[in-house]
């Protein structure tokens, strides 16, 4: 139904993509899986009309069309359930679904406001929302906006004559397990009225819910596999290029933690917002995992711990000291280091070179009087640049350039260099592809070696089983339960998601 | 790959800029190549670039400061009325008192979250106001003998050159190391390109705000300064309509209104860039009172073209 055919696409030093075809029949859901920079945005910019392909042919039905802006693809059934959230807040749910579509409601230049409500119902029905339409989108959780998101992109079906095709740009990165699974549902008895293309990171949900599924390495479909007959682990080859290590969380490298050693400790901590009475040790060498849905209270203890956010009641203390006046300023002092969930807007500061970037927390240290030790700041780049293998052309490369795993580590070598022992990591390997993943293991067990004490958010169950020591499961604020997950005597995701919910 | 290529020239605008027209200048009258015509053209932009240079910083964060002709007014006002009676310390007075309000329009801003155009612009009318009411609305002047004495220095020339360019290259590079070599300077930066990943790493990003609003208020009073030392005199408007042009220049230099990039040596190229539109005006006479409206147009244009559109997720 819809066919690529040749499809070329080059930017300036980057060939995009090299003379790909795709195709995708009435009904079927098509996964779309790669590394970051393999082409997978590229392909679906151009399926949904935001990119313009150099050479080749699009075809639709057999008939050959252009789309020179995303409306065009729209007209045809073309739509995009966008990853970044598309929703206005403070617009309510049925303007939302009918933004710039508002002219069929409007009699004599006024909205009548009753029909959209009525045909906004309909489309959350579609979805199985049963929500009121004229609630504000703001007050809805993540998983109700993105069903709002797919409830617009289905408003094609009234406005298009013939097949549709809708994209999924990473549909599940904010949802709960138990929210993808309704969404997979859904999608599957979406696919009488429309074909999906599913793209995301996770290799194993892409596997669950598609028909087909397109790998991308470097520009190039290296292989389009059919359900059920392959494994994550030849997939992951296949869009890797090589193996990937069994021991993925370098679990064979996890040593026991020194029980003596407290770094940080919480005891009937509340914070402002959920967190009640939140009890936690840290100890030098231990990986601390605090797993609970978003919004769970997680964070909170993340932020606080870097001085973002000061306890109502009960005691945090750093090192046996207790933290009087919380401020970032007074916690990196005391050796905590942040790795924040947004590496580019709070991790590194593009437009900032390395050395810039790796001394931006510990500019007393390489200064006197004010004044900076720029020979010095540029020998710790280098330094840093071959001791965690950063790819950057020098110190002087901006750190804006750098790919998402080599922003990472920049990130985690401004603490490291500046001798932090206690990281706070959130969200660590988000957004990165399979072989920085590794990177970042790596050096979480190097920095568990040296003493460092780790308290980390992690992206999946899988990661935080397989990295942690300790797992603590926070639920309303509240921690449910403590896990001893040492090496070889791991829980299950079972186990901690039976705590969650 | 247009795209691509603008973006690699954008740094190297500024000059060509300046270089361009200073050829269409001197086609239009070849006595402007006369080093005499540059040098003291070059000398009357002085204290507009001195009042730039530390807008310069504010904008670099990306904030505004609208209050720095008011400050440089009320400066030549309070430097008249203080000479007689504080003589030589007259100068690093009105310096600290133009620090102090900048500081305010800082602490505003960064404390009590009044965004810096509207910060400015209240400690702009205050300021304004008080040069207003210790001039009682009229031009004061100095005693030309003291103020010879004290601050003559500042006005005489050398080898033909204008004291104030030897004034603007000194406060030139004390701003050039300022920026570069100090953990001030690398702070700004960071919090122009990026404040939260700043925040981030544990700074204190209010006080290193405030401090940029301090110093472009101290730069203010010393161009307000130079001012009432050239007029021998202050009055609440002699530096009126040097806001605009001031703005320009630290704009066309390569400074956005976003920050992160550009910085004080763009500002100089800002600077001269103005001086030359400001000779060409003259050429093609075009009147004094018009040309606002030019630098009105090249502003806007300057925005237009320079802002990074990436960081502005909508423009209010």
């Amino acid at each position: 139904m819809y066919e690529m055919q040749k499809v070329d696409k080059k930017f300036p030093g980057v060939h995009a993509l090299k003379t790909v075809d795709f195709n995708i029949k009435r009904g079927e859901i098509v996964g779309l899986v790669g590394e970051n920079g393999a082409g997978k945005s590229t392909l679906m910019k151009i399926i949904y009309g935001a990119y313009q392909p150099d050479s080749g042919k699009i075809l639709l039905n057999g008939n050959e069309v252009n789309f020179a802006n995303p409306r065009e693809a729209l007209a045809s059934g073309i739509g995009m359930v966008f990853q970044e959230q598309s929703l206005i807040p403070s617009l309510t749910i049925m303007e939302n679904i009918f933004l710039g579509y508002e002219g069929q409601f409007v009699h004599f230049g006024m909205i009548n406001w009753k029909a959209m409500a009525t045909a906004a119902r309909v489309q959350l029905a579609k979805v199985k929302l049963d929500l009121d339409p004229a609630t504000i989108t703001s007050k809805l959780s993540f998983a109700q906006r993105q069903l709002v998101e797919l409830a617009k992109v289905l408003t094609l079906e009234e406005r298009v004559k013939g097949d549709l095709v809708i994209l999924l740009d990473e549909p599940t990165s904010v949802l709960a397990e138990e929210e993808v699974e309704l969404l997979f549902k859904l999608i599957r008895e979406l696919t009488t009225r429309a074909s999906f293309i599913f793209v995301s990171h996770r290799i194993d949900e892409v596997m669950t819910i598609s028909d087909r599924i397109y790998v991308l390495k470097d520009g190039n479909v290296v292989d389009v596999v059919v359900k059920g007959q392959s494994s994550i682990e030849a997939i992951q080859h296949k869009m890797v290029g090589r193996n990937v290590d069994k021991e993925y969380y370098r679990e064979h490298r996890q040593k026991p933690f020194d029980e003596s050693k407290v770094l940080f400790e919480l005891s009937e901590v509340s914070l402002p917002g959920r967190v009640k009475n939140a009890s936690l040790k840290l100890h030098s060498g231990e990986v601390l995992c605090l797993v609970g849905a978003e919004g769970s209270g997680r964070e909170a203890i993340v932020r606080a711990l870097y001085g973002m956010v000061t306890p109502t009641s009960g005691q945090l203390s750093i090192k046996g000291a207790a933290m009087e006046q919380a401020s970032p300023r007074a916690a990196v002092e005391r050796g905590v280091g942040y790795v924040p969930r947004e590496r580019k807007i709070e991790g590194i500061v593009s437009g900032m070179n390395v050395y810039e970037n790796l001394t931006l927390s510990q500019l007393g240290k390489y200064s006197t009087r004010g004044v900076l030790k720029i020979a010095q700041e540029k020998a710790l780049a280098r330094d840093w640049i071959s001791k965690l293998s950063i790819k950057a052309s020098s110190e002087n490369a901006d750190c804006g350039n750098l790919s998402g795993g080599n922003q990472q580590k920049v990130v985690l070598a401004k603490w490291r260099s500046g001798g932090s022992d206690i990281m706070l990591l959130d969200h660590p390997t988000r957004g990165l592809d399979i072989g920085a993943k590794e990177d970042v293991y790596e050096m979480i067990r190097d920095m568990c070696e040296a003493g460092v004490g780790i308290l980390l958010v992690a992206d999946t169950f899988e990661e935080a089983i397989g990295l942690s020591h300790t797992i603590a499961v926070i639920k309303d604020g509240q921690i449910q339960k403590q896990f001893d997950t040492k090496q070889g005597a791991k829980p299950t995701p079972f186990d901690l998601l039976h705590h969650m919910i | 790959m247009a795209a691509m290529n603008i973006e690699r020239l954008k740094p190297h605008f500024p000059w060509i800029t300046l270089v361009t027209l200073v050829v269409i200048v001197s086609l239009i009258d070849p006595t402007f190549l006369r080093p005499s015509s540059m040098l003291s053209l070059a000398g009357d932009i002085v204290p507009l670039f001195i009042m730039a240079l530390g807008i310069t910083f504010v904008i670099y964060i990306g904030g505004i400061d609208l209050s720095a002709q008011s400050m440089a007014n009320m400066v030549t006002v309070l430097a008249t009325v203080w000479l007689t009676s504080l003589g030589a310390w007259v100068a690093p007075a009105v310096v600290l008192m133009g620090a102090i309000l900048g500081a305010f329009s800082g602490y505003f801003t960064t404390r009590l979250f009044v965004p810096s155009f509207i910060s400015t612009l209240a400690v702009g009318g205050v300021a304004f106001s008080v040069a207003k009411w210790l001039s009682g609305q009229k031009s004061v002047s100095m005693d030309a003998a003291q103020r010879d004495h004290l601050f003559g220095w500042m006005i005489g020339r050398t080898f033909g050159i204008p004291h104030e360019l030897f004034i603007a290259a000194a406060l030139l590079l004390i701003m050039v190391f300022l920026e570069r070599r100090t953990i001030l300077g690398r702070t700004l930066k960071a919090i122009g390109a990026g404040e939260p990943a700043a925040v981030a790493s544990g700074i204190n990003v209010a006080r290193y705000k405030i401090a940029a609003f301090a110093l472009s208020g101290a730069l203010a009073a010393m161009a307000g300064l130079l001012f009432s030392v050239k007029l021998s005199g202050g009055a609440p408007s002699v530096a009126n309509g040097f806001l605009l042009p001031a703005i320009v220049a630290v704009l066309v230099g390569g400074t956005p209104l976003t920050g992160g990039v550009g910085g004080v040596v763009n500002t100089m190229i800002g600077a001269l860039i103005v001086a030359v539109i400001r000779a060409g005006m003259l050429y093609l006479s075009i009147q004094a009172t018009q040309q606002q409206i030019v630098f009105g147009l090249i502003l806007i244009c300057a925005i237009a073209f320079t802002i990074d559109r990436a960081k502005l997720k909508t423009v209010k």
